[in-house]
C-alpha cells in the first residue's frame, strides 16, 4: 500500500508538468488582453509598463519556466487583475469554504444517496422503490441553479420567519444548509440510483442466498454481505464527483455569494487573469489526483483481492 | 424500516409541491424587516472591489468605497459643479494652464499625521510612475510632463522632477497643465486624484490596503475586509467634519447575482441594493423602496463606416430603431431615448444636443425605407457583434427584427467580453459591421464622450474619420470659456447627427441607474450622476 501510494505521488509531477503547458499554451491561443476590462482603450505606455511588470514581455518559454520554476517553491505569483493580491492569498483565504461546501455536500448525498437507494432495492418495483427513484431522478434532473432559487426563494424570503435561514453569505451554521443542498442534491440523486442498481444485483449472488440460508438476521445480511459489496461502484463514482464537487461549485457559490475557489475560476478565465487560471489549475489538478488515490486506497480496504492484485 | 419508508415518500411529496408552487408563481413580497433606527446599515456592494490603492481602482465598486473612506480634494455637487471639500478654494491662472490648489488644515491620517499637499504631490506621481504600471495613470496626462514620465524607460528620476505637480508648502498645490482644461478641477474628484499615505505605502507594499494595515483619511474607516464576503466601514470619530455624519457603521456583503440581491432585500437582510435583474423590475417598480437617477452614460451601436460607406444606409439604420420599444419592453428602468450622443445632465446638454432627425424616439420605418431606397450598393448582410453580458441580446434580436424592416439580413454574433473587445480593435476586425456598446463618463465634460470619436481615439470602433471633427475637438480643448465651448460641442454633434451628419454610432439611450432602498434611510440617493454615494450624508430615520 504504501508503495502504490509514493508510486502514485510521484506520477503527479509530470501530470502536474503537463497540466501547466496545456493550460499555459490554451491561455495564451484565446484573444484578450488580462489589462482591458472596459470598453476603455489602453494607451500604448500603459500597456507596455503593466506587461514589463508581469513579466509578459518575456517569451512564452522563459514565461512557462519561470512559472514552473515558481510553482515549485510554492509561488503562484501575484494576479493581473486584483491588483493587490498574489494567487497564494486567493488559495489560502478562498479554497477553505469551496472545499467545506464540496465535503458538506458530498456528505449529504452520501448520508441521503445510499440509503435511499438501499431502500429502493430492497423493495424493488414497489411503490417505495418507485416514489425513491421518482425523487432520484428529479434531484438528477433539475438544474443546481433552478433549486438554489427555489430554497432561497422558499425558506429564506417567504418562509423565513419560520426556517430563520439567510439567503446567501458563509459564516453562520445556518447559512451553510441551503447551499448544502443545492450542491448535494445531484450527487446524492445519482448515488442512489447507483446503490440500488448495485444492491439488486449483489442480492442475486449466491453467497447472499448462502448467508440467508444460514439463518443470519436480515440485518447482518444486508448491511455486512450486501451493502459492503455493493458500495465499490459508489466508492468509484464519489472520487470524481467530490473533485467536482470542490471544483465545481461556481454557480452554486455564485448565487449563495460564497467567497469560494469557483468565483474567482470562473471569473479569472473571463478576465484573462493569466496567473490566477493557472494557480487554480495546478490546485485542482492536484485535488482530482488526490481524490483519486482516496479511491484506490478505499479499493483495497472495501475489496481485499484489488490489493492483493497490486 | 416502515416508518423511515412513509418518511421519505411524505419528504418526496412535500418536495414535489415545493417544485410545483414555484412553477405556479406567486409575488410573496417577504418580510419587510430591516433592523431598529440605530444608525448602522446593511447594503450590498455587489462584487469584491479589485483594488482599495486609489492609484490602481479603475470600476465603480473600488471606487464607491474609496469615496467615502478617503477625502477628495474637491467633490462634486448636484449639477456636478465642483465643490471645495479638502482644498478650501482653488486658483486658476489667466491662461488657464496653472492650477493651485489651497488645502485645509485640518486633514488627518488615521495614524495621526496631518494630510499635506506633499501626500498629494508624492501620490499623483507614484500613479504615473512607469513602475507602478497604473491603468488610469492617462487620467494625469493633462500635465506637464506626466506622459512622458510614464513612458520613460531611462533617466526616470529627472523626468519625475519635471512633472507639473508640485506643494508650495503644506497647504498649497500647484499643478500645470499643457493646456487649459475647463473640466480639469471637476477631474480631480476622480478616484486617480486621492492621496495615500507614504509611509504605510512603503511599509506594508502591496498588501498596503488590507483591512489591518490601511490608513484612510475620510469620514469612515475601513472596519473589516473579508474578500469576497464582507467590507464594513466604520464611522470614523476624529474626522475634521465627523459631527455631520450621522451613520455609524456601513456593513456591506457582496452579492453578485442580482436575484439573490433583491431575495436578500425581501428577507429583510440588507436595507439597499442597486443594479436590478431586468426581469425583476416589472414587479419592483411598484415598491415604496424602489427608486431609479439618471446616469451619465449612453448605450450605443456603432456602425463601421468601411463596411456600411452610404450614409443613407446608416441613416436609414439609425431611424428604423424604435427606441421606445427597446425601453418600455426590454431595457425598462426608464432609460431616455439618446437623440445625441452626449447625454442627457452634462452641462451644457440644452447647448450641446441635436436633437436630430435621425434618432426618432419612436423610429419612423417609412423615412427610413424611403432613405434605403436611395442607397446605390447596400450592404445586406449586416454582422452584428455583442458580448454575452445579460440583456445586449434580447436588444439585439429587437434590432435585428427593425433592420428586417429594411432588407437587412442581420447575424448576431455574441462573444465573451475579453474575445470581443479583441474583435472590436480599433480598428474593428473587417468581420465586424455593427456593434453594440456603452460609454460612462469619467469626468463632468462633453468633451469625454466627444472626442471618442476621433480619428486615432483609442475607442472609436468604427472607423469614423474626419479631419475637420478633429480640428473642432482640439479647438474645444483650447477654448476655456464654458459658453463658447458647448457651441463647438454643438458643432462636433451637427457633425454626427446633424442634417447632413454621417451617423458613425446609433446612440439607442442614456443610461438611468436602480436600486432598491429600505424607505428608513434618507438620501442615499444622495448619488450624483457618475453613480457615487456619499454616505456621509446619509442616515437613518424613523419611518413616516
Amino acid at each position: 500500500m504504501t508503495r502504490l501510494i509514493i508510486r502514485r505521488v510521484l506520477w503527479t509531477v509530470p501530470v502536474i508538468l503537463l497540466v501547466i503547458l496545456m493550460t499555459f499554451l490554451l491561455m495564451r491561443q484565446i484573444e484578450g488582453n488580462p489589462f482591458r476590462h472596459s470598453e476603455r482603450a489602453i494607451p500604448e505606455s500603459i500597456q507596455r509598463n503593466l506587461e514589463a511588470k508581469y513579466g509578459l514581455d518575456d517569451p512564452w518559454y522563459v514565461q512557462y519556466v519561470r512559472y514552473v520554476r515558481d510553482v515549485a517553491t510554492f509561488d503562484l505569483g501575484p494576479s493581473l487583475v486584483l491588483r493587490n493580491r498574489d494567487v497564494n492569498d486567493i488559495v489560502r483565504e478562498h479554497f477553505p469554504p469551496s472545499l467545506e461546501l464540496g465535503a458538506l455536500a458530498m456528505l449529504f448525498a452520501l448520508v441521503f444517496g445510499i440509503p435511499l437507494g438501499l431502500l429502493a432495492a430492497l423493495r424493488a418495483n414497489k411503490w417505495p422503490d418507485y416514489s425513491a427513484m421518482v425523487v432520484a431522478n428529479v434531484g438528477f434532473a433539475v438544474p443546481s441553479f433552478l433549486v438554489a432559487t427555489l430554497l432561497i426563494y422558499f425558506f429564506a424570503v417567504r418562509w423565513g420567519d419560520i426556517f430563520d435561514v439567510p439567503t446567501s453569505g458563509w459564516d453562520t451554521w445556518q447559512s451553510k444548509i441551503l447551499p448544502t443542498i443545492a450542491l448535494g442534491l445531484g450527487p446524492m440523486a445519482y448515488f442512489a440510483r447507483l446503490t440500488r442498481g448495485s444492491v439488486l444485483e449483489t442480492l442475486q449472488q449466491d453467497y447472499i442466498r448462502t448467508a440467508r440460508a444460514k439463518g443470519l438476521r436480515r440485518r447482518r445480511v444486508v448491511v455486512v454481505h450486501t451493502l459492503r459489496n455493493s458500495l465499490i461502484p459508489v466508492v468509484t463514482a464519489a472520487g470524481p464527483i467530490l473533485g467536482f464537487l470542490i471544483t465545481g461549485s461556481f454557480v452554486i457559490e455564485q448565487i449563495f455569494a460564497i467567497p469560494g475557489i469557483g468565483r474567482y475560476y470562473v471569473t479569472a478565465v473571463t478576465a484573462r487573469d493569466y496567473s490566477v487560471v493557472m494557480g487554480l489549475t495546478v490546485l485542482l489538478a492536484m485535488i482530482v489526483i488526490i481524490a483519486n488515490m482516496v479511491v484506490d486506497i478505499l479499493y483495497g480496504i472495501l475489496d481485499p483481492r484489488t490489493r492483493e492484485a497490486r | 424500516m416502515r416508518i423511515t419508508t412513509r418518511a421519505l415518500v411524505a419528504a418526496a411529496i412535500a418536495g414535489s409541491f415545493a417544485v410545483l408552487a414555484a412553477g405556479c408563481g406567486g409575488g410573496g413580497a417577504g418580510s419587510n424587516g430591516g433592523g431598529p433606527i440605530d444608525q448602522v446599515i446593511t447594503i450590498n456592494w455587489g462584487t469584491e472591489p479589485p483594488s482599495l490603492d486609489p492609484g490602481l481602482a479603475t470600476d465603480t465598486t473600488s471606487a464607491d468605497v474609496l469615496l467615502n473612506i478617503m477625502d477628495p480634494l474637491v467633490k462634486l455637487g448636484d449639477d456636478l459643479e465642483p465643490v471645495p471639500n479638502l482644498a478650501k478654494s482653488w486658483d486658476i491662472s489667466q491662461d488657464g494652464k496653472t492650477v493651485t490648489f489651497h488645502l485645509r488644515d485640518d486633514g488627518r491620517w488615521t495614524n495621526g499625521d496631518p494630510v499635506t499637499a506633499h501626500d498629494f504631490e508624492w501620490s499623483w506621481k507614484r500613479t504615473i510612475s512607469p513602475d507602478l504600471a497604473a491603468d488610469y495613470a492617462y487620467q494625469f496626462f493633462g500635465i506637464v510632463g506626466a506622459s512622458e514620465y510614464n513612458s520613460c524607460e531611462s533617466g526616470c528620476a529627472a523626468m519625475r522632477d519635471k512633472v507639473g505637480i508640485k506643494a508650495l508648502d503644506d497647504t498649497t498645490l500647484r499643478v500645470e497643465l499643457t493646456s487649459p482644461q475647463p473640466w480639469f478641477v471637476q477631474q480631480v474628484a476622480h478616484t486617480s486624484f486621492l492621496a495615500v499615505n507614504r509611509a504605510t505605502v512603503e511599509k506594508y507594499g502591496n498588501k498596503w490596503t488590507e483591512a489591518g494595515n490601511i490608513v484612510t483619511d475620510g469620514p469612515f474607516r475601513l472596519a473589516r475586509w473579508d474578500h469576497n464576503s464582507r467590507l464594513d466601514l466604520a464611522k470614523w470619530n476624529d474626522w475634521r467634519n465627523a459631527d455631520t455624519v450621522k451613520l455609524k457603521r456601513i456593513n456591506g456583503r457582496m452579492i453578485s447575482e442580482g436575484t439573490t440581491a433583491v431575495q436578500a432585500y425581501e428577507a429583510g437582510e440588507i436595507d439597499m441594493t442597486a443594479g436590478l435583474p431586468p426581469e425583476e423590475l416589472p414587479r419592483l417598480k411598484d415598491t415604496d423602496a424602489y427608486s431609479q437617477y439618471p446616469g451619465l452614460g449612453t448605450y450605443y451601436y456603432g456602425l463601421n463606416v468601411k463596411t456600411i460607406p452610404d450614409v443613407n444606409q446608416r441613416r436609414a439604420m439609425a431611424m428604423a430603431i424604435d427606441r421606445r420599444t427597446i425601453i418600455d419592453n426590454i431595457a425598462q428602468a426608464d432609460q431616455l431615448p439618446a437623440t445625441g450622443f452626449t447625454p442627457q445632465g452634462m452641462p451644457g446638454f440644452d447647448e450641446i444636443n441635436p436633437d436630430s432627425q435621425w434618432l426618432p424616439a419612436a423610429g419612423d420605418i417609412d423615412q427610413a425605407k424611403e432613405l434605403m431606397s436611395k442607397v446605390a450598393n447596400p450592404n445586406k448582410n449586416i454582422s452584428l457583434l455583442i458580448n454575452d453580458s445579460p440583456g445586449h441580446r434580447e436588444i439585439a434580436v429587437a434590432v435585428q427584427a427593425m433592420w428586417k424592416e429594411l432588407g437587412l439580413n442581420v447575424t448576431i454574433r455574441q462573444q465573451e467580453w475579453a474575445q470581443f473587445l479583441e474583435f472590436l480593435g480599433p480598428p474593428p476586425d473587417a468581420s465586424v459591421d455593427a456593434y453594440r456598446l456603452g460609454w460612462i463618463g469619467d469626468y463632468v465634460d462633453a468633451m469625454n464622450f466627444l472626442e471618442l470619436w476621433t480619428c486615432k481615439s483609442g475607442n472609436n470602433n468604427s472607423n469614423y474619420c474626419d479631419p475637420s471633427y478633429d480640428a473642432l475637438v482640439a479647438k474645444a480643448r483650447q477654448t476655456e470659456d464654458n459658453t463658447e465651448r458647448y457651441k463647438i460641442y454643438a458643432q462636433l454633434e451637427d457633425k454626427l447627427y446633424g442634417e447632413n451628419g454621417a451617423v458613425p454610432i446609433v446612440p439607442i439611450y442614456w443610461y438611468t441607474y436602480v436600486q432598491l432602498e429600505r424607505p428608513t434611510i434618507k438620501d442615499s440617493l444622495n448619488v450624483n450622476l457618475l453613480s457615487q454615494t456619499d454616505y456621509s450624508k446619509v442616515e437613518e430615520v424613523e419611518p413616516s
